[in-house]
């Protein structure tokens, strides 16, 4: 699967959650909240796109020599996609834990997790198959952004009805949590378990699936018109 | 010697009202003035069209000579002249010439008393040829040429002769008043198939709704100090099929050790081969619940069925649907002037508000289907199946062995027409080649 | 080239595939009968709870329709006629208590109908009860806001809990060895009826005082229904009403609900006692048999034939299961009365049971004939 960037390929039809069903356990599991949702979102974005720079200016030059991608050189750039993706993991969770803890309570045991993310990991590998290195990491920004865009989607859903409220950052006076009026006393919790995630996640795919049936027939449509 | 067998699985109870038809004694339909004889009549080759327009024919002459090892003779039933040779869709779809007579000249056998003619020293070829030459096939239904039915490879022995008189089919009684009315030409007939097969078992198979034959055929064997077992099995629609009266019966043989025979088609050889007459009338059920006196007919063949309505006190009210054969597997003809052909089993006729075609609904899996089918099939998953085009798989779970008997379509709720999916995924399957 | 054959003097025939005859029934009718069946328990309930039982089976019942007739809308086939939606929504209506608020059923029929039944083709596609799955949506959103119970004509209002449900806090308090569930709600305080007091009475002096045996009070009350609870599941004996009529027209077949009820039994009798300390063989496989939506829930959503196994071995084996779970929900569960919950789980199993059933092979009658 060629990375095509930023247009429309990795962020919506190819989105990662919905699309190619990868990252659904953070998916499912931080999008409780809104908050949580933002910095998971941002969490996976700057390890992806970081670690798909890396892969893509160390493991390219070995592509580029024979068109063909050897089963040795596939083990030694998974190994070092992963090795790559941890370290990353590691110092920006020690880094999170500093500074803002309150990120790291929210993402709980998803945050090291990352680490192993198929997400990350597949967004990695497919930038070594980039034609450029610009490219690769384009490709990685649009996944990361769809994912980002799925994850708060789902979690505004999930909240808004789930409990009741929308979690954002503290500013200034603003404790944060917005209620909703009427859903806060008796919001829909099934929303808020794992089941209800599920549910979410299923039904935006099928929006979006169903958008590019659509726009593949009328792709189609016009050319067999034309 | 008799006996009641258990009853084959699954089957349907479907209403049966030919305690009408039942009751009275079979009528003879009036000669018509037009008939209309198909020269596929069976199954096989079409007949050779042997007659021109113009020429005169005479009653039960040669007017379709069989072309081939399995085909069949096809004569014409009246006396008269040849009108025309008509190209003419089937009822079933199949397309073939059909001999058109107008009724003149005079009847030369009917009206007069038949005259039997010897058999006992005529050697099995020459029956044979006799039962050929008359154009006898199988006439409950499934219209299998006889005489290579009752052609035994030499040195091969059959285990077991069934004569088949389970009369299953709702609605329809022909076999039923056939076998009351005529047992001596039955018993005949029989002994003259246990000549040609020389069978190790003989069976006549009766249905639970002909317990009062059972008395008149043990007295007309043991007159006949004829060897065979009469077995009664219940007349739940389909045990007259063929394969579940063997399977009730026999003992599970292969295929060619084990012959069964309509009782129809024993009267037939009777015919033919005693008489001396070509196969050119049978018994019709006519019945519905339009038709104000329903009975059986024995009808000539080429009658077109419109004819028959009168013979059978006329039509109490509008038509909505006409079927020739039974109600659960027959098939719906476009206009009454379709003719009776050898496998007009019978005519069921529907008002509109019966005829009318039922809400279907979707599958609700309440296995219905699967409680009725006697071959252990599960149609609700082979319709889904063929639907969805994967005829493989439809075909690995046993799609060859559907019949078309049509229990699991009337024993469904949803009202969706199953047997005819299963039935036209049969014959999609069998025009694509293998694999 | 080929002609057809003339008209003859009739109108145009019709023409359709054999069978040209079929069962007087239909997929639609048995819905119907369904939602029949359901109406003397039905009215039952109104009648123990007045108004507001009447308020939610209309929400149920009118939410469930809408939202069947926005489907029908969005998919262009009219589907309503078939019953389904109307029986959906009766049968959470039932489940639920006079006392919930509004937006309980309304939401429940909804996911029911939208995302249970139609988000995965509509009828006859659904691999989970629509009603039961709607139920257990709103057991874990209002598991609180449920449990609001009204007082049933004619008990007082400080038996205010089911019995089930009082059954429960009682053992919560102390342990209870060897000791009938009836015996333990009197020792509780809870109170039933004045009739049930004068019927039990009575039996016991004229009738069971020959035995020696005597009728604890309550029995009365909860074998006929007068206590409260959910709407279509506190008078057992309407509901059997309606199953047996059921089963006499061939609506329903009987080898789930025995399978499942049975088993239940057994294994309450057997071990219910365990989960409280009672011991074995103390389980009070009565008393569970007539508290909350276990005979409801038996006879008319463990039998939909769209979420049970096709075949009649694969039943044995659903019911079967279904008891063991209902068993371990109810006894050793925390939602609810846990039957709906066993009913959603084991609809989950139904095509496994499908696969691991198989019909049985043609026997020899069909061996070798052409």
């Amino acid at each position: 699967m060629k990375p095509q960037g930023i247009t429309g390929g990795s962020f919506l039809f190819e989105n990662p959650a919905t699309a190619l069903v990868m990252g659904l356990c953070p998916a499912i599991a931080v999008t409780t909240r809104v908050m949580d949702a933002l910095w998971m979102s941002a969490f996976v974005l700057v390890v992806l796109v970081l670690s798909a720079l890396f892969m893509a200016l160390i493991a390219r030059a070995r592509v580029s020599e024979s068109g063909e991608v050897q089963a040795a050189t596939l083990g030694r750039q998974r190994l070092g996609a992963l090795l790559i993706t941890a370290t990353l993991t590691g110092s920006i969770e020690v880094l999170l834990t500093a500074y803002i803890p309150e990120a790291i309570a929210g993402m709980g045991i998803y945050a090291p997790l990352i680490a192993v993310n198929c997400l990350v990991l597949s967004g990695a590998e497919r930038a070594t198959r980039a034609e450029t290195v610009a490219n690769g990491v384009a490709d990685a920004v649009a996944s990361g952004f769809g994912f980002a865009c799925c994850l708060v989607l789902i979690a505004l859903v999930r909240e808004v009805l789930g409990a009741g409220t929308i979690t954002l950052f503290p500013v200034g006076s603003f404790g944060g949590t917005i209620a909703v009026p009427g859903l806060s006393c008796d919001p829909i919790r099934a929303l808020g378990l794992a089941g209800g995630g599920l549910l979410c996640l299923g039904y935006l795919a099928a929006a979006l699936r169903s958008l590019q049936t659509r726009r593949a027939n009328a792709m189609a449509g016009k050319a067999g018109v034309q | 010697m008799t006996y009641s067998q258990s009853p084959s699985k699954g089957g349907v109870n479907p209403p049966d009202d030919s305690f009408v038809s039942r009751s009275l004694r079979i009528a003879n339909a009036a000669v018509p003035s037009l008939a209309v004889i198909p020269l596929l009549q069976h199954v096989g080759a079409a007949a050779r069209c042997v007659v021109q327009p113009g020429d005169h024919v005479r009653e039960g002459m040669l007017i379709g000579a069989a072309d081939g090892p399995i085909s069949a003779n096809v004569h014409s039933s009246i006396p008269g002249r040849v009108v025309e040779i008509r190209t003419l869709r089937l009822p079933d779809g199949a397309i073939c010439p059909s001999v058109v007579v107008e009724l003149g000249g005079e009847f030369e056998a009917s009206g007069k008393p038949p005259k039997e003619l010897p058999w006992e020293n005529l050697s099995r070829q020459d029956v044979l040829q006799k039962i050929q030459a008359a154009g006898v096939v199988g006439l409950g239904g499934e219209l299998f040429p006889t005489h290579v039915k009752l052609a035994v490879a030499p040195g091969a022995t059959v285990s077991l002769f069934v004569a088949n008189g389970v009369d299953s089919d709702p609605a329809l009684s022909a076999d039923f008043v056939l076998l009351r009315e005529k047992p001596l030409q039955i018993v005949q007939a029989l002994r003259i198939c246990k000549f040609l097969l020389a069978p190790t078992r003989t069976v006549l198979a009766l249905g639970s709704n002909a317990e009062e034959l059972v008395s008149i055929y043990e007295r007309a064997l043991r007159e006949a100090s004829l060897d065979c077992q009469i077995v009664v099995l219940p007349s739940r629609y389909p045990q007259g099929h063929e394969q579940l009266v063997l399977g009730s019966v026999g003992d599970g043989g292969t295929q060619t050790s084990s012959v069964i025979l309509n009782v129809g088609t024993l009267y037939a050889i009777y015919e033919a081969v005693v008489l001396g007459k070509p196969l050119i009338e049978r018994i019709v059920t006519v019945t519905g619940a339009p038709i104000k006196g329903p009975r059986n007919l024995k009808v000539r063949i080429g009658t077109r069925i419109g004819e028959l309505f009168e013979e059978c006190g006329g039509l109490s009210g509008p038509v909505g649907k006409v079927v020739i054969g039974n109600a659960m597997r027959g098939l719906a003809v476009e206009s009454t002037e379709t003719a009776v052909t050898k496998g007009t089993t019978g005519v069921v006729v529907f008002g509109p508000r019966e005829a009318r075609t039922r809400t279907e609904w979707p599958c609700i899996r309440c296995g219905s289907c699967i409680e009725a089918c006697p071959w252990d099939l599960v149609p609700t998953r082979l319709y889904k199946l063929i639907k969805q085009g994967d005829l493989v798989t439809a075909e690995k779970e046993g799609l060859s062995r559907c019949t078309g008997c049509g229990c699991c379509a009337y024993a469904c709720p949803s009202h969706i027409p199953l047997a005819a999916v299963l039935q036209d995924g049969m014959s999609t399957r069998r025009q694509v080649p293998r694999g | 080239m080929a002609e057809r054959p003339e008209q003859g003097g009739h109108a145009a025939l019709i023409v359709a595939p054999a069978p040209h005859v079929g069962i007087p029934g239909s997929t639609a009718g048995m819905t119907w009968s369904v939602v029949g069946a359901l109406a003397p328990a039905a009215a039952w309930g109104i009648f123990m709870f007045g108004a507001a039982a009447v308020f939610v089976l209309v929400v149920s019942v009118g939410t469930a329709v809408l939202a069947e007739l926005l489907c029908c809308l969005v998919s262009g086939r009219m589907t309503l006629s078939d019953g389904s939606a109307v029986l959906t929504g009766l049968v959470i209506g039932l489940l639920l208590s006079a006392g919930c608020p509004l937006y309980v059923p309304a939401a429940a029929a909804a996911f029911a109908i939208l995302v249970v039944k139609q988000s995965f083709g509509g009828l006859g596609r659904n691999w989970m009860n629509p009603a039961l799955a709607g139920v257990v949506f709103a057991q874990l959103s209002w598991g609180a806001s449920m449990a609001r119970w009204l007082p049933a004509r004619g008990v007082a209002e400080s038996g205010g809990l089911p019995p089930l449900d009082a059954l429960r806090a009682a053992f919560s308090t102390t342990g209870w060895s060897g000791r009938t569930p009836l015996a333990v709600l009197a020792s509780s305080g809870y109170t039933f009826s004045g009739l049930d007091a004068t019927v039990v009475q009575w039996v016991n002096a004229h009738v069971l005082s020959i035995v020696g045996v005597s009728l604890r009070p309550g029995f009365f009350d909860l074998l006929v229904g007068h206590v409260t609870g959910a709407i279509g599941t506190i008078c057992v004996p309407l509901l059997v009403l309606g199953a047996v009529a059921l089963l006499r027209r061939g609506v329903m077949r009987w080898q789930v609900p025995v399978a499942f009820l049975s088993s239940f039994v057994v294994l309450a009798f057997l071990f219910g006692g365990l989960s409280t300390g009672q011991g074995w063989f103390a389980g009070g496989a009565g008393f569970q048999l007539f508290s909350g939506s276990l005979v409801l829930t038996a006879f008319f959503a463990a039998t939909d034939p769209v979420t049970s196994p096709l075949g009649l071995r694969g039943r044995w084996v659903y019911g079967i299961g279904l008891g063991v779970l209902a068993f371990v929900m109810r006894f050793y569960g925390s939602l609810g009365d846990g039957i709906p919950v066993a009913l959603v789980m084991g609809n989950c199993f139904v095509p496994l049971i499908d696969r691991a059933t198989p019909r049985r092979q043609p026997e020899n009658a069909r061996k070798g004939v052409a």
